[in-house]
């Protein structure tokens, strides 16, 4: 009950920030601008490329959108008023992963899907393949925005400071997150793969940040 | 369990460290159901680390604290719905308006349905902050703001309302109100704990009354029994012509129970006995003679209730 409660208000608070507002805009924006300003892209669909894109700069604004905001938040104090009640401490972390990663799935979407848009006017791509690639590509983007995620809920519980939580999110959840792709760069694996291994690493780090939570005094 | 069944708090032996800093030593104390109990100390002194350690927010500590006969140690659902809680300033997120907030806070405390609306109406006109209901809360003033937290406390109709200086900040206006409400919610049973480093915040209100100094409570009592011992006691203001040597002690001067030095040649005297004060003013004259010391004045007076705070808290409160 709380925990869907919880996550109904950080729904509301996040798609309506600025931060948000630009991945709105942005991610469908960039597919339109890879379109009409690149020629050629080696031979690789629009689709791909977006995915690619999307995964990189939505990963990297939502974990540093997430750590800021949890920071703020315990510096401000303002989750002893949720914390008094009966709660479970974690909902609040959960409530706002599944908020900011509802949101940038929706921009996601909508860009990858532009982007299919202007791929199937290019010659040279069937139907099939556009299929695949949009598929693909949000299998990535979504896998590497959902460890993004978890690792700036993760940073945002413990790091002390906004400072050192944006350098760990530049330099330790960036670099978690492209783990991920090295089955498809190795071409060993599979995609569900990918999906697999985001959703253990998200868990993983979700119930890190969980843990540390629970038993953190304010 | 601690505590009896007419107690709606008992603290028993509460130590609470920072690191190598002692905050709390020792305290204890209860809390009648249905009481205002004032909790007074200077800036630093622990008033808000006890609240911390009674709403369950610090849970890192030494000693038992029970409310309504259940311990904060097996905190719980019913325990959590049984308080009220207003922060030293409150925080909220800033994207909500004050009815998105106060309907959050009132739905996670167990309100549910239309009674939600009923009771964020209630208490926003209660407070007089019916208007700013639609504002976004970063917009709202310091006091609007601290009025919204009043509302959040009060939101789920708490038996025991814990409040951290809920008057510190708010205009003349705002602090009757407030005290007003406090008079009305203990006259529907409800049990008021709360802070303040400024004794008159309390004085009119408070039914018992908490001193705390250095981590340690002074005086715990009603505000009569202060009152009273107000009216006994007194101070005496001594001047000497000569700088008096550090080896003259006053406090050994019979009835003399605390000396202040403020300077070299002037001293405060605080006698705990009004009656006696004829006589020690009397022994005090003879001893300073005696040391072969001359008098400029001495002068009686009936001491403030100010200055009794400042010698229960060694004069941690003084500006």
């Amino acid at each position: 009950m709380s925990l869907w409660l919880l996550f109904k208000d950080e729904l509301n608070g996040f798609y309506r920030s600025k931060i948000m507002l630009a991945l709105w805009v942005g991610l469908p924006a960039m597919a339109l601008l890879l379109y009409f300003l690149v020629d050629d892209i080696e031979g690789m669909p629009i689709t791909v490329f977006t995915g690619l894109l999307v995964s990189s700069i939505g990963g990297l604004l939502t974990s540093v959108l997430i750590v800021v905001n949890i920071l703020n938040e315990k510096e401000k104090k303002v989750y002893d008023l949720f914390l008094i009640r009966p709660i479970r401490r974690e909902n609040l972390l959960l409530a706002k992963f599944g908020a900011v990663f509802l949101c940038v799935t929706v921009a996601s979407f909508i860009a990858i899907v532009l982007a299919a848009v202007l791929d199937s006017a290019n010659e040279g791509y069937n139907v099939q393949d556009i299929l695949t690639s949009m598929k693909d590509s949000l299998i990535i983007a979504l896998s590497i925005m959902a460890i993004n995620c978890s690792a700036g809920v993760l940073i945002g519980v413990f790091s002390p400071s906004v400072l050192i939580g944006v350098l760990l999110v530049l330099f330790g959840s960036n670099q978690l997150s492209s783990l991920v792709l090295l089955p498809m760069i190795t071409g060993w694996g599979e995609m569900w793969m990918i999906g697999l291994a985001s959703v253990g690493i998200s868990g993983s780090l979700l119930f890190g940040a969980a843990m540390v939570f629970r038993r953190k005094e304010f | 369990m601690v505590g009896n069944s007419g107690e709606m708090v008992s603290v028993r032996g509460i130590y609470k460290r920072y690191k190598d800093l002692p905050v709390l030593l020792n305290l204890s104390f209860d809390i009648p159901k249905g009481s205002i109990f004032g909790y007074i100390g200077p800036n630093g002194s622990g008033k808000t680390t006890t609240i911390r350690i009674m709403t369950g927010l610090i849970r890192d500590f030494q000693g038992e604290v029970s409310i309504g006969g259940r311990s904060i140690r097996n905190w719980n659902a019913e325990l959590s719905s049984t308080i009220g809680y207003l922060p030293q300033q409150t925080s909220l997120q800033e994207w909500r308006t004050v009815d998105q907030s106060l309907n959050t806070f009132g739905r996670l405390s167990g309100l549910q349905g239309s009674e939600v609306g009923n009771r964020i109406k209630e208490v926003t006109e209660e407070l007089g902050i019916t208007e700013y209901r639609n504002r976004k809360v970063n917009k709202l003033s310091g006091g609007t703001l601290q009025k919204v937290g009043m509302a959040q406390a009060m939101m789920h109709r708490p038996k025991l309302m814990v409040l951290d200086e809920p008057v510190a900040g708010l205009d003349p206006e705002s602090r009757v109100l407030f005290k007003n409400l406090f008079r009305k919610l203990s006259r529907e049973g409800t049990t008021i704990f709360f802070s303040s480093h400024i004794l008159s915040d309390i004085e009119d209100i408070a039914d018992t009354i908490g001193i705390l100094g250095q981590g340690r409570m002074r005086y715990i009592g009603s505000m009569e029994e202060l009152r009273e011992r107000v009216g006994r006691s007194t101070e005496v203001r001594l001047e000497t012509v000569e700088p008096v040597p550090n080896d003259f002690l006053l406090e050994r001067v019979q009835g003399v129970s605390k000396v202040e030095r403020v300077a070299d040649n002037r001293f405060h005297m605080i006698i705990e006995e009004h009656k006696e004060m004829d006589a020690v003013v009397d022994r005090t004259i003879n001893a300073v003679l005696a040391e072969g010391l001359h008098i400029r004045g001495i002068h009686p007076n009936r001491q403030s209730l100010e200055s009794l705070y400042l010698s229960y808290t060694d004069g941690e409160g003084k500006a």
